[in-house]
């Protein structure tokens, strides 16, 4: 069969492929946590907080990943004098990377939500923080999930540039496995249906938690 | 609850205009005036949703106005109902009137719920407490935005016009639920037009226009003669209006 060669180097695509997965899992839900904190101090923070994390969005949405991975990996070692190596650094770039994405998002799902509710929680007695936790980002997080899976879907394909610092993701095994059979068109393609099923199945899985935490009796249409 | 000299200022507009007002326990206050009036920003000066420019506020004598003052726990006694009504939306009836009592009050989960199961009832909603706030008509929503204000026992509730947004039919519900609660001795402010609720219930009406107390008084003086020009030609077109309606 064509494809024996593939299903030979099993394991090592399915090794590639759970890197991949794992540094896109860390990298989406460490962005949401820390994006969460982002757009909370973006919105509540002063003027000083929020002209910070201005910059720090600026600089994660605004330079190429890969330069950024670069930084990551040669300059901070060197700097701080500890050792990182390259999963390490795809890891913590694709986190902060994320995170400066999905602090927009949330922010703005946030303030969609904000005057009337905020207002309303405050007029029962709970204090600001009682009212993000407990009233506005409740609902922001569910308007949120849409955009998410976008975020999820663009980091997924971003994670190929791990392969100019050494991490053997799904791309890099593959760029190995075509330059070693020459089977370069037969490679890239089934490659790119694995990210192509994750992906996929990912989406499926948002958009049946976008139905599940729907809020009864409103529909929306935008 | 008490405010002394109270005004708001917004930039060059005077939305609240050296008033000063005591509503004492079980009393129901009745402020009715043009639109635009500074009645709402009033209310929310009392209920320190907004800071008044200058003035003071007390609740059961005590000073909220001053710096320091712990305003989550203030606002804690002040049950407020919104003219939009402003239920949380993704909570169900329940929930909503609950949230205010285990997390302000910290009750236990099983007293918080009887507390708010009470509180409905005591609006006609109980069979409608696991309800989302869309699943639910304009009065049934206000009716448990009165059950959030009311579950947590407060020294005093203001209404900002609980019922204008709100058509003929669902007003006469939400009403009878107010007529409720004056009936039990509950101290209210209440902003409203509902002039015959307001002639059977209010120990007294405040006429307010531009910032500030035009005219007060016991509910027969509007209606039979108000002193002032302004109040008297109020008090006509709304009951011209009546009479059309």
């Amino acid at each position: 069969m064509i494809f024996d060669f593939l299903i030979e180097r099993f394991p090592l695509i399915l090794s590639g492929f759970l890197t991949t997965v794992q540094i896109t899992l860390f990298g989406v839900l460490m962005g949401l946590g820390l994006g969460i904190l982002l757009a909370v101090g973006d919105l509540y923070g002063g003027k000083t907080i929020s002209t910070i994390i201005k910059f720090y969005v600026e600089f994660f949405r605004g330079s190429p990943i890969l330069i950024q991975l670069f930084i990551f990996y040669f300059s901070i070692p060197t700097l701080l004098k500890i050792p990182l190596d390259g999963l390490t650094v795809g890891f913590i770039v694709f986190g902060l990377n994320s995170a400066g994405y999905q602090k927009g998002y949330i922010k703005g799902a946030m303030e969609s939500v904000y005057e009337d509710q905020m207002t309303a929680a405050l007029s029962i007695g709970l204090s600001k923080a009682q009212a993000i936790m407990y009233v506005v980002l409740p609902q922001a997080l569910r308007i949120v999930i849409p955009p998410w899976g976008n975020e999820f879907c663009s980091l997924t394909k971003s994670t190929a540039a791990l392969l100019m610092i050494g991490v053997r993701d799904l791309t890099s095994i593959g760029k190995s496995i075509a330059s070693w059979t020459f089977r370069v068109l037969e490679t890239y393609t089934f490659i790119a249906l694995i990210y192509l099923l994750w992906i996929s199945v990912v989406m499926k899985i948002l958009d049946i938690l976008y139905d599940k935490v729907k809020i009864p009796g409103i529909e929306i249409t935008a | 609850m008490e405010c002394r000299n109270l005004w708001k200022i917004y930039g060059k507009i005077v939305a609240v205009r050296d008033v000063s007002l005591e509503i004492k326990e079980g009393d129901i206050r009745l402020i009715f005036g043009p639109s635009g009036s500074g009645k709402s920003t009033l209310l929310r000066c009392l209920a320190m949703l907004t800071t008044p420019t200058k003035g003071d506020v007390f609740l059961r004598g005590e000073c909220l106005t001053r710096p320091g003052v712990n305003l989550n726990k203030a606002r804690a006694r002040i049950g407020f109902v919104f003219q939009l009504i402003w239920l949380f939306h993704h909570l169900t009836a329940l929930g909503n009137v609950e949230l205010g009592l285990r997390h302000v009050l910290k009750l236990p989960k099983r007293e918080a719920r009887e507390r708010a199961m009470q509180a409905l009832r005591e609006v006609k909603m109980e069979e409608w407490a696991n309800h989302y706030p869309a699943q639910l008509s304009g009065g049934q929503q206000q009716r448990v935005g009165i059950a959030r204000a009311l579950a947590k026992n407060p020294d005093i509730i203001l209404l900002d016009e609980p019922t204008s947004a709100l058509d003929p039919e669902l007003t006469g519900e939400v009403i009878d639920t107010l007529r409720d609660l004056a009936k039990e001795g509950i101290t209210m402010l209440i902003v409203t037009h509902e002039m015959p609720f307001a002639r059977e219930v209010a120990d007294e009406m405040i006429f307010f226009d531009e910032g500030t107390i035009v005219e007060r008084g016991l509910p027969e003086l509007f209606f039979t003669n108000p002193s002032s020009d302004r109040a008297r030609k109020f008090m006509e077109r709304l009951i011209e209006r009546r009479r059309r309606e």
